[in-house]
């Protein structure tokens, strides 16, 4: 089976341009933790998720400190997402994006997305455009199907 | 990009031929145009060294400039494995909690003001670098400066810049503080207690002189941040804030980084006690640590290896020894050795003048490895020019520590914490901001250290 067939090709997307606060609000509404980021010639040019906003939050240094000091959260936190209006989704994105096209099969999307950790990846055509995505969850689904079970 | 590419192979085509010229032998000249190959793939291509390190030694092979044996005897083992085992503890004692409850220490320091908090930050940057590396050391004190300088809400800038002068400076005091501390003490045969004795008290002179620089020069920040403690009523609410408990594990750990460091400092005496090699002890201590943390752990332990040891640095590190001891093997560095004496008329204090300054102005542009990694077969050709050695191994370790605080690419330390700051608070620091304060703590710190080199009998 190929990635085509199981693929959503209705692609919600945000553009680089977009402010971080506004991505995070679609986020939680469609209630995903990342989406394409794709520019006006629809070719994708990253990934933004709650990831980045997580890591944009938290101190950079916070990894090798080792851990927090604080019994409640820092000024800083609260400081760092009132500022999320001012930032745009291409100043936190992820660049360097996992991608899969049409034709590769099922089986090796899978273990694209297991050997690069990432959650769901964009299908891209030869010219670099978005042409669908793909979730874990649509792979578990049809691992399910064909077991005879069936996954909501 | 193929600008600086032409200029790498230009420089070192150029050195190679002029080395030549002045009488190498066609060996010797190659082995400099490559080794200048490395050195100039630090400073313009910085991504790519490694690629540089790993392709230039194949050459060297390749053309029988050395042979396999002499290439694995120079690329230094030893010191690679001492560093393994010594970011493997590092590694421990960052899951441990160390470096969050060090944090958590120095902002709990009672009744601050801002010149406690300047003394307090020097000193503890110094002894931090001295204890474990510069680089890991520099971030838990810019995380320390920044929770204070938020608290208080004034600019972080000037307060970090004083921690990593003092933390280049206190990285000389120490075998462990900086790569190239280890590194001189392999080569030179001086050891732990050596460099407590005579590199930590000069260290600690120029921390002194610094301190006192910074003290002046910062004056209307200093003003600033009492005014700050006045007004907000020091630091109680933010003490009040911390929860960080000695755990036990914490504890533990502790106990095993500081019986490690015990042993390291006594590593001398006891390899005259058991009649071992010098250095045995010194590079085998912690590597047993190391051995030892990773049964206690040891569902950790391939992290603790994977991931807690920089691959990429050490693996530059083996090469570019390899290829420095290149310069050995071939005799260039004796001819160059020869040569240097000869301009200096064979005069020790020159020499020691010489090394002490080139090596602090290199090592402002340079990575201060390179450098040393450079001088260290020339000095040791001064050996067979009957020259008392120690106090030029003194001139290159100073030099290649201090001269790290004049630039703000000087040391892995500057970048690191100016990194920081970039991401945390946007704060873009000018090349000359940091290069006038730089530039006058470098100047006079390796004063301090050359009328010491050079008037003290202590140091001879």
């Amino acid at each position: 089976m190929k990635v085509k067939e199981i693929m959503v090709k209705d692609v919600t997307s945000i553009s680089p341009e977009t402010g971080a606060d506004e991505a995070l609000d679609l986020l939680q509404k469609m209630q995903i933790s990342g989406l394409p980021v794709i520019d006006e010639n629809g070719k994708l040019v990253g990934m933004f998720t709650e990831k980045n906003i997580l890591s944009y939050i938290l101190p950079s240094y916070i990894e090798k400190v080792g851990r927090f000091i604080y019994e409640e959260n820092p000024k800083s936190t609260k400081k760092k997402f009132m500022e999320l209006n001012k930032i745009k989704v291409r100043q936190l994105m992820r660049k360097d994006v996992v991608t899969t096209t049409e034709d590769t099969t099922v089986c090796e999307a899978a273990r694209v997305m297991l050997t690069q950790k990432a959650r769901r990846i964009p299908v891209v055509d030869k010219s670099g455009k978005v042409v669908g995505i793909v979730a874990r969850c649509d792979i578990l689904k049809v691992f399910a199907k064909e077991a005879g079970k069936s996954i909501s | 990009m193929v600008k600086k590419f032409i200029l790498l192979i230009f420089i070192s085509l150029g050195l190679g031929i002029l080395t030549k010229h002045i009488g190498l032998n066609s060996q010797q000249a190659l082995a400099i145009s490559i080794f200048s190959v490395s050195i100039l793939g630090t400073l313009f291509f910085w991504d790519f060294r490694l690629s540089f390190a790993f392709l230039g030694t194949s050459v060297l092979l390749i053309s029988r400039t050395i042979d396999l044996e002499n290439i694995i005897k120079f690329s230094s083992l030893e010191v690679i494995l001492f560093l393994i085992g010594m970011m493997v503890l590092i590694g421990l004692l960052k899951e441990a909690g160390l470096f969050a409850w060090l944090v958590s220490l120095i902002l709990r320091i009672r009744n601050l003001t801002a010149k406690k908090f300047l003394i307090a930050i020097s000193v503890i940057s110094a002894l931090l670098a001295c204890a474990v590396d510069e680089v890991t050391s520099i971030i838990f004190m810019v995380a320390a400066i920044l929770e204070i300088c938020d608290y208080f809400e004034v600019d972080p800038t000037p307060f970090l810049i004083i921690s990593v002068l003092a933390t280049n400076i206190g990285s000389s005091g120490t075998v462990l503080g900086n790569p190239i501390g280890i590194l001189i003490a392999t080569k030179s045969g001086l050891s732990f207690e050596d460099f407590i004795t005579k590199a930590f008290p000069l260290m600690f002179l120029c921390l002194m002189t610094t301190i006192c620089i910074v003290g002046i020069w910062y004056r209307k920040t200093l003003r600033e941040l009492d005014n700050k403690i006045k007004e907000l009523g020091a630091n109680e609410i933010l003490i009040r804030l911390i929860s960080i408990p000695l755990e036990k594990q914490l504890k533990i750990c502790l106990g095993i980084f500081g019986t490690t460091l015990f042993f390291i400092s006594l590593h001398h005496r006891l390899e005259l006690f058991w009649g071992l090699e010098p250095n045995t002890i010194l590079l085998v201590v912690p590597l047993i640590s190391a051995g030892l943390v990773m049964i206690w752990k040891w569902r950790r332990a391939r992290d603790y290896i994977e991931k807690d040891v920089e691959w990429w640095t050490l693996l530059f590190f083996l090469l570019l020894f390899a290829q420095a001891g290149t310069l050995k093997y071939t005799g260039a560095t004796d001819v160059l050795a020869k040569n240097l004496a000869r301009l200096a008329s064979n005069s020790l204090p020159v020499l020691i003048s010489i090394v002490l300054w080139v090596s602090t102005i290199g090592s402002s542009i340079l990575d201060n490895v390179v450098l040393v990694a450079a001088f260290i077969p020339v000095i040791q050709s001064f050996q067979s020019l009957n020259l008392n050695l120690q106090p030029l191994w003194w001139a290159l370790l100073f030099g290649g520590c201090l001269g790290g605080n004049i630039t703000m690419v000087g040391s892995t330390a500057n970048i690191v914490a100016l990194g920081i700051l970039e991401k945390e608070k946007n704060i873009h620091v000018t090349f000359f901001r940091w290069f006038w304060i730089g530039l006058t703590v470098g100047l006079i710190t390796t004063a301090v250290a050359w009328l010491a080199l050079l008037f003290l009998p202590f140091y001879r």
